[in-house]
C-alpha cells in the first residue's frame, strides 16, 4: 500500500517535471512528435525504474557506515550513482538500437544523453535523502518514470497541434515549450495537496 | 433603419492606411452591425471562416439568466447576511442595483483590459478584431467571487489573455481554456485575499476572530439612496450593520469538507441549493438557470452534448465509488448531493465543452469528459487544499486533450489499416 502511495505521489502529485522542473534538456529537445517522445519516455521510465533499486542496493550496502567495507564512503555517491546510471543507460541504447533502428535514428544524441537526465539522478538522490526503503524505492522510479513519461507525451502531443499555430516570431520553438511547461505546471497543481498516505489511513 | 445604419458606418469608416489602429477599431464594431460575407460555420478553431460572431453570441446569449440571477442574488445574500429583508423577492429594488453596483465594475474591468489587449494585437498583426474574447469575457466576470478587488482581477485577465491566447496566436488557438486561466490566477496568485469564507457575500467584512459586519455602503449606493427616498422605496442607510448571529459566510463546500452533509443542511436547504439562493462565485449558484443555458447550448449545436454526458457519468461514477470507500465525512455525501454543491453544472456546460480546447474527435471527447467528471470529483473530496475541483480538472484535462486525439486518430488510422488489409487478402 505504502509502495503505491509512492508510485501515485511520483506520478501525479510530486510530478518530476511538472513540480520539480527535472529533466528539462531532454524534455524540451525531444518533445516535438508524439512517437519520439514515447520512444524515450519509455527509456526514461525503464532507467530510473532499475537504477533507483540498483543505487539502493549500492548506498546501503556499499557506501554505509554498515555496508561492505565498515566506513562511511557516501562521498562517493555521485560517482557510483552516475556510473550506474550511464551503463543502464548505455544498455538501454544496445536494445533500442537493435529493436527500432528508426526511434534510434530519431532520438539521436538525447538517448547517451538521458545519462545527464537531471531527473534520472535527482529521483536517485531523492531516494537517499527521503529513507526508502528498497521496495519504496523501486515504486519511487516506476512512478517518478511514469510522471515524465506522461508530461512529455502530453507537451509532445500539444506542440504538435500548435505546430501550425499563429505564434509570435519571437516565441516559436523553445520560447513557447517553457510558456507551455509552466502553464501546464499550473494544470498539474491541481493535484498537489493530496495526501494518499493520509487518505489510506483515513485521517484527512 | 438598417440603411441609414450602414450609411452612418460608411460615413465614419477611418481610412486604412493612414490610420491603421482606428479602422481595426471601426473593424470590430462593424461586424457587430453587419455580417461580413464570409463567416464560419463551425468551431472557432477551423481557421477557414473570418468571423465567429454568431458561435460566440450564442454561448453569450445562454448566459444571460446566469448573469440576471447572480446579479440579484449577490444582493440577495449580502441582505440575507445582515438578517434584513430575508424573502426572496423582498426588497427587490434594494437587492438588483446594490448586485449591479458590484457586478458591473467587474464586467468594464474585465472588458477593458481583455478587449485593450484584443484590439492592439489584431492591430499589430494588421487582421480584423478576433470575436474570442467575448465568450471570455462573458464568461470571467461568473466565476469570479463577488468581492473581488478589481486590480487583480484586471492582473488576471491580462495574464489570461497575454499569455493564454496572444502568445499562442490568438483565439482558436489557446491550449488551456482563458476564462479559466485568469480564475486559476486569482487563486494562485492572491491566495489570501480571495480564499476563505469572506469573499463570497459581497460587503461583509471581517472586524475580528468570527466577527463580520457590513461594509459602508458606497457613494453610488448614496446615489441610488436619493432615487428610491425620491420614490418613497427603502433605502440602503449608512450601511455597518451587524451580521445575524451564527453567520460565518461558509460555502456549502467549505461546511461538507469540515463536517459532511449534515452539517450543509443545518445551514442551507436542498432547495436553496438547488435554486442557487447560496453564496459562491457569481454565476455558478443556479442549478437549473445554467441548465436551460447548456440546453441552448446544445439545441444549437454549440457545445457538444457528448463532453457533458459523459463528464456527468464520470462524476457520478467517482462520487460513487467515493461513498464505497467512506474515509472521511466529505466522501460519505451521497453521491446525489454532490451535485448540489458548487459549481458542477456550470462547468460542464461553459468551461468543458470549450470547443478549442476539448477533445475534437467524438470518441475523445467521451474519454476528455469522462476524465474531467473523475479527476475534478477527486480533487473536490481528496484535497484538502482546495475547495473545488472543476477549474483545476477542465484545465488538467486540456493539457491532455491534444493527446487523447492523437491516439483516437492513431488507432482509428490502425483499424482502418486493418480493414483495408483484410478487404485487401480476401
Amino acid at each position: 500500500m505504502e509502495a503505491l502511495n509512492i508510485f501515485l505521489k511520483a506520478a501525479f502529485i510530486e510530478n518530476m517535471v511538472l513540480a520539480y522542473f527535472l529533466g528539462m534538456c531532454s524534455y524540451l529537445a525531444v518533445s516535438k512528435s508524439v512517437k519520439t517522445a514515447f520512444g524515450l519516455g519509455l527509456a526514461v521510465i525503464f532507467v530510473l525504474g532499475i537504477t533507483m533499486p540498483i543505487n539502493w542496493l549500492i548506498n546501503e550496502y556499499l557506501l554505509s557506515e554498515n555496508g561492505l567495507f565498515g566506513t562511511d564512503l557516501t562521498f562517493l555517491r555521485f560517482i557510483l550513482f552516475i556510473a550506474v546510471i550511464a551503463s543502464m543507460v548505455q544498455l538501454v541504447e544496445m536494445v533500442i538500437e537493435k529493436a527500432s533502428p528508426s526511434l534510434y535514428a530519431s532520438l539521436g544524441i538525447f538517448l547517451p544523453l538521458i545519462t545527464v537526465n537531471c531527473a534520472i539522478l535527482g529521483g536517485s538522490l531523492f531516494m537517499v535523502s527521503r529513507e526508502y526503503t528498497f521496495g519504496n524505492s523501486v515504486a519511487f522510479g516506476l512512478g517518478g518514470g511514469f510522471g515524465w513519461f506522461l508530461a512529455i507525451i502530453a507537451i509532445a502531443a500539444i506542440r504538435e497541434k500548435i505546430r501550425y499555430s499563429n505564434i509570435p516570431p519571437a516565441l516559436r520553438g523553445l520560447g513557447m515549450a517553457f510558456i507551455l511547461t509552466g502553464l501546464m505546471g499550473i494544470a498539474f497543481m491541481s493535484l498537489m495537496g493530496i495526501d494518499p498516505a493520509a487518505l489510506a489511513s483515513g485521517a484527512n | 433603419m438598417k440603411k441609414a445604419l450602414l450609411n452612418f458606418f460608411k460615413r465614419i469608416e477611418p481610412n486604412k492606411e493612414k490610420r491603421p489602429f482606428m479602422h481595426t477599431l471601426f473593424d470590430g464594431f462593424f461586424t457587430f452591425a453587419f455580417t461580413p460575407n464570409h463567416t464560419t460555420k463551425d468551431g472557432v478553431h477551423i481557421r477557414d471562416g473570418m468571423d465567429l460572431k454568431r458561435t460566440m453570441v450564442h454561448v453569450v446569449i445562454a448566459l444571460q439568466l446566469c448573469y440576471i440571477f447572480g446579479t440579484y442574488n449577490i444582493g440577495h445574500q449580502h441582505f440575507v447576511a445582515i438578517g434584513e429583508y430575508t424573502g426572496l423577492m423582498e426588497g427587490f429594488h434594494l437587492k438588483l442595483v446594490h448586485g449591479l453596483i458590484k457586478v458591473l465594475p467587474i464586467f468594464i474591468v474585465t472588458h477593458v483590459v481583455g478587449l485593450g489587449i484584443e484590439f492592439y494585437y489584431a492591430y499589430k498583426k494588421g487582421h480584423g478584431i478576433e470575436e474570442g474574447f467575448l465568450v471570455s469575457g462573458a464568461l470571467i466576470p461568473l466565476i469570479m467571487p463577488p468581492d473581488i478587488p478589481l486590480w487583480i482581477l484586471a492582473i488576471s485577465v491580462a495574464f489570461a489573455v497575454w499569455i493564454g491566447k496572444e502568445a499562442f496566436g490568438g483565439t482558436g488557438m489557446n491550449i488551456l481554456n482563458v476564462a479559466l486561466l485568469a480564475r486559476v490566477f486569482v487563486f494562485f496568485a492572491y491566495p489570501t485575499t480571495i480564499s476563505g469564507d469572506e469573499v463570497w457575500i459581497s460587503e461583509i467584512e471581517k472586524i475580528g476572530v468570527g466577527e463580520y459586519a457590513s461594509a459602508n455602503y458606497s457613494w453610488a449606493h448614496g446615489l441610488f439612496d436619493k432615487l428610491f427616498g425620491w420614490f418613497g422605496w427603502a433605502q440602503y442607510g449608512s450601511g455597518g450593520q451587524a451580521v445575524i448571529d451564527g453567520y460565518t459566510g461558509a460555502t456549502p463546500l467549505a461546511l461538507a469538507a469540515k463536517e459532511g452533509w449534515g452539517a450543509v443542511t443545518e445551514t442551507y436547504t436542498t432547495n436553496q441549493m438547488l435554486w442557487g439562493t447560496i453564496p459562491g462565485s457569481i454565476g455558478e449558484t443556479s442549478k437549473p438557470f445554467i441548465l436551460v443555458g447548456a440546453a441552448f447550448l446544445i439545441a444549437t449545436g454549440i457545445a457538444s452534448w457528448r463532453i457533458m454526458l459523459s463528464m456527468l457519468l464520470g462524476a457520478i461514477g467517482t462520487a460513487w465509488l467515493l461513498n464505497m470507500w467512506g474515509a472521511t465525512p466529505f466522501m460519505d455525501v451521497p453521491w446525489i448531493y454532490q451535485f448540489y454543491m458548487g459549481s458542477f453544472f456550470f462547468a460542464m456546460a461553459f468551461m468543458a465543452t470549450d470547443p478549442v480546447t476539448a477533445a475534437s474527435t467524438n470518441r475523445g471527447k467521451w474519454i476528455y469528459g469522462a476524465l474531467i467528471g473523475a479527476v475534478g470529483m477527486i480533487v473536490r473530496v481528496l484535497n484538502p487544499a482546495y475547495p473545488e475541483g472543476w477549474m483545476l480538472a477542465i484545465l488538467f484535462m486540456n493539457v491532455f486533450a491534444p493527446l487523447i486525439d492523437h491516439y483516437v486518430l492513431e488507432g482509428n488510422i490502425k483499424r482502418r489499416m486493418k480493414r483495408a488489409k483484410a478487404k485487401a487478402a480476401a
